[in-house]
């Protein structure tokens, strides 16, 4: 069970309001302070808009996150109003969680920021602690928000999620500074999470004993559920990196479909080589081979995003095909205007 | 406080002083007693063996900046040479980092990184001793994905105590390394609230105890160490004071002459 403490603060007081609750937090005896990582949570917040900075955000699950992997929380409430020169206000709380025998807590910082957007990496400085990884989380529209660099930067990693991509192209744009950044941080994609099953299998499918596969000769047809256009867009990504396409030629389409309950589904085909699909539902990617060799499947993962966002958290490892395949999509969009 | 400073910077308000106080206390040899001349006596022997940086060496060893205008959590900052009293062409330094060495048996060759500044983005006073670095085989073999020394952190102030962060495998079958911090906190174990620095020191005044008083032999030993550097400064006046902008952890010339060690500055 979770319990929140909170206290309403100032930019200038979160240190001593932050102490003022742990005194709180342990009147009923010793609760241990959790301590993994610093998580940075963005939130777009216009300045007309009326929010209780002390109460938890509800649109994205911070407090699961915090408690399923301990990190102090800085949620930046930010929206652009570069004449109000000074963050709006700040709140503070400790999360508690455990068994009573063992409670631990986590701490949260909120701040509500309408400076400009320069002016957000000197809070993070200020209230991030050291020693410990620095993770960024973008829960906005990456297409329509666009991650400021010199935050994303200050973290180790950036976490965020594709599905809510209103435009793919756009979002690919937006994330090909951080990519090429000088101090780029590690990207954490949770529609990336979901692809894995679908990698993994198509990476079983295509391996020998079928044969080596002629990428010249490979020719794809991806369609998928609406809504899930950026799932099918990363799948291109990551074929183009791995099998080296030109950033002029694709061969694959991608549509959009409706039916049955299939989230992605691709054909693969190729001259002289066994017809594959793979069709990724809510349980599994089954692949099926044209000609009578045997069908498999691989289960999906079956997590909460908060799950899959501490799961990213602890991992911190560099997805060199991730980014790959970001790079080869920027690629694209940037010389043939697709998708 | 301007007027002062404006004399002073950084290297004569902190270095010379606090923080070659913090640096002899670390390097210190284990005295034979707490009294305090033979504590004093060994705090001197430090300074003493402090390696002396002049003439070349301070471009390479010492970097001063000064900050511009920026944002102190969120809130705008001005620039030093815009603060009440400032000469609005000051070349006083509000910043500065250096690699020393202290040539004695223990420490040769072992770099002490030393920096101060105003407009940092934290008010915090640490000393952090970092490990050995691994052979680049086993848990650290992966170029994209090195692992940081394990570090001994000691946090002077605020929020006495110490911390050690050291790098420890995720639980399961992969071999995965995670940093953790184990902490260690004066305030929240024995519930006390430590003394302010000056309430120790008049206490001490008080009670008649120099231990933390810097003796006169100490205070010679660490102007003639200084003072190298400071002559280099007088006569580069032609050189530009690198700005830093306020609200951020110093210029990048001070993370240059870190980097050129293979090492980075660890943020508090």
């Amino acid at each position: 069970m979770t319990d929140r403490l909170s206290r309403a603060s100032s930019p200038a007081g979160i240190d001593d309001d932050l102490a003022v609750l742990w005194r709180d937090a342990s009147r009923d005896g010793p609760v241990a302070r959790a301590l993994m990582a610093n998580l940075v949570v963005y939130r777009d917040c216009p300045a007309t808009e009326q929010i209780d900075l002390a109460a938890p955000v509800t649109q994205v699950p911070v407090d699961e996150v915090a408690c399923r992997h301990p990190s102090r929380v800085i949620v930046l409430h930010h929206g652009g109003q570069p004449d109000l020169c000074a963050p709006m206000g700040a709140s503070v709380c400790i999360l508690l969680s455990g068994p009573p025998t063992a409670r631990f807590g986590v701490e949260q910082i909120a701040v509500r920021s309408a400076c400009a957007e320069a002016s957000l990496p000197s809070i993070v400085r200020r209230l991030a602690l050291g020693d410990i990884p620095t993770s960024v989380w973008w829960t906005e529209d990456v297409s329509r928000s666009t991650p400021l660099e010199a935050l994303v930067t200050l973290g180790r990693q950036l976490v965020y999620d594709s599905r809510h991509w209103n435009d793919v192209r756009r979002g690919v744009l937006a994330l090909a500074p951080v990519i090429g950044h000088r101090h780029a941080p590690d990207l954490a994609d949770l529609n990336w999470r979901r692809l894995t099953p679908m990698r993994q299998a198509l990476t079983q499918a295509l391996a020998p004993p079928l044969g080596p596969i002629d990428a010249r000769a490979v020719r794809l047809r991806v369609r998928h559920r609406p809504g899930d256009g950026a799932l099918a867009w990363l799948l291109i990504g990551w074929f183009t990196s791995r099998l080296d396409w030109s950033d002029a030629d694709l061969p694959a389409t991608v549509e959009e479909h409706a039916e049955e309950d299939a989230v992605l589904s691709v054909s693969i085909g190729a001259p002289e080589a066994t017809h594959i699909t793979a069709t990724m539902n809510g349980h599994h990617v089954r692949v099926e081979y044209e000609g009578g060799l045997a069908p498999f499947a691989i289960a999906t993962l079956h997590e909460t995003d908060a799950d899959a966002v501490a799961a990213e958290l602890r991992n911190l490892t560099y997805d060199t095909a991730l980014r790959d395949a970001l790079a080869a999509l920027a690629r694209r969009v940037i010389s043939s205007g697709s998708p | 406080r301007a007027g002062y400073y404006e004399q002073a910077g950084a290297l004569r308000d902190m270095v010379q002083n606090h923080i070659l106080q913090l640096l002899s206390l670390v390097a210190m040899e284990p005295p034979r007693s707490l009294d305090a001349e033979v504590v004093r006596d060994e705090k001197l022997e430090v300074v003493r063996s402090l390696r002396p940086i002049d003439g070349e060496a301070v471009d390479n060893q010492v970097v001063r900046a000064q900050y511009t205008a920026g944002f102190n959590l969120g809130s705008p900052a001005p620039a030093y040479r815009d603060e009440k009293g400032v000469d609005k062409a000051s070349r006083t330094e509000t910043y500065v980092a250096l690699q020393v060495f202290i040539d004695n048996w223990r420490w040769a060759g072992v770099p002490f990184f030393l920096r101060t500044g105003k407009r940092l983005p934290k008010r915090a006073s640490e000393i952090s001793i970092h490990l050995k670095d691994i052979p680049p085989i086993l848990f650290n073999s992966d170029p994209a994905g090195r692992l940081d020394p394990n570090v001994l952190s000691i946090r002077i102030q605020p929020d006495e105590g110490f911390a050690l962060t050291i790098n420890s495998k995720i639980p399961g079958p992969r071999v995965r390394i995670y940093p953790v911090k184990m902490d260690f906190r004066y305030g929240s174990t024995f519930g006390n609230i430590s003394p302010e620095a000056y309430e120790r020191l008049l206490l001490d005044v008080m009670a008649g105890d120099p231990t933390l008083f810097m003796r006169r032999d100490a205070v010679e030993a660490a102007w003639r160490w200084v003072m190298p550097i400071l002559d280099r400064w007088a006569e580069r006046q032609d050189a530009t004071v690198p700005p830093y902008a306020a609200g951020e952890w110093g210029p990048p010339e001070a993370n240059a002459m870190i980097e050129s060690t293979g090492r980075r500055w660890r943020n508090v």
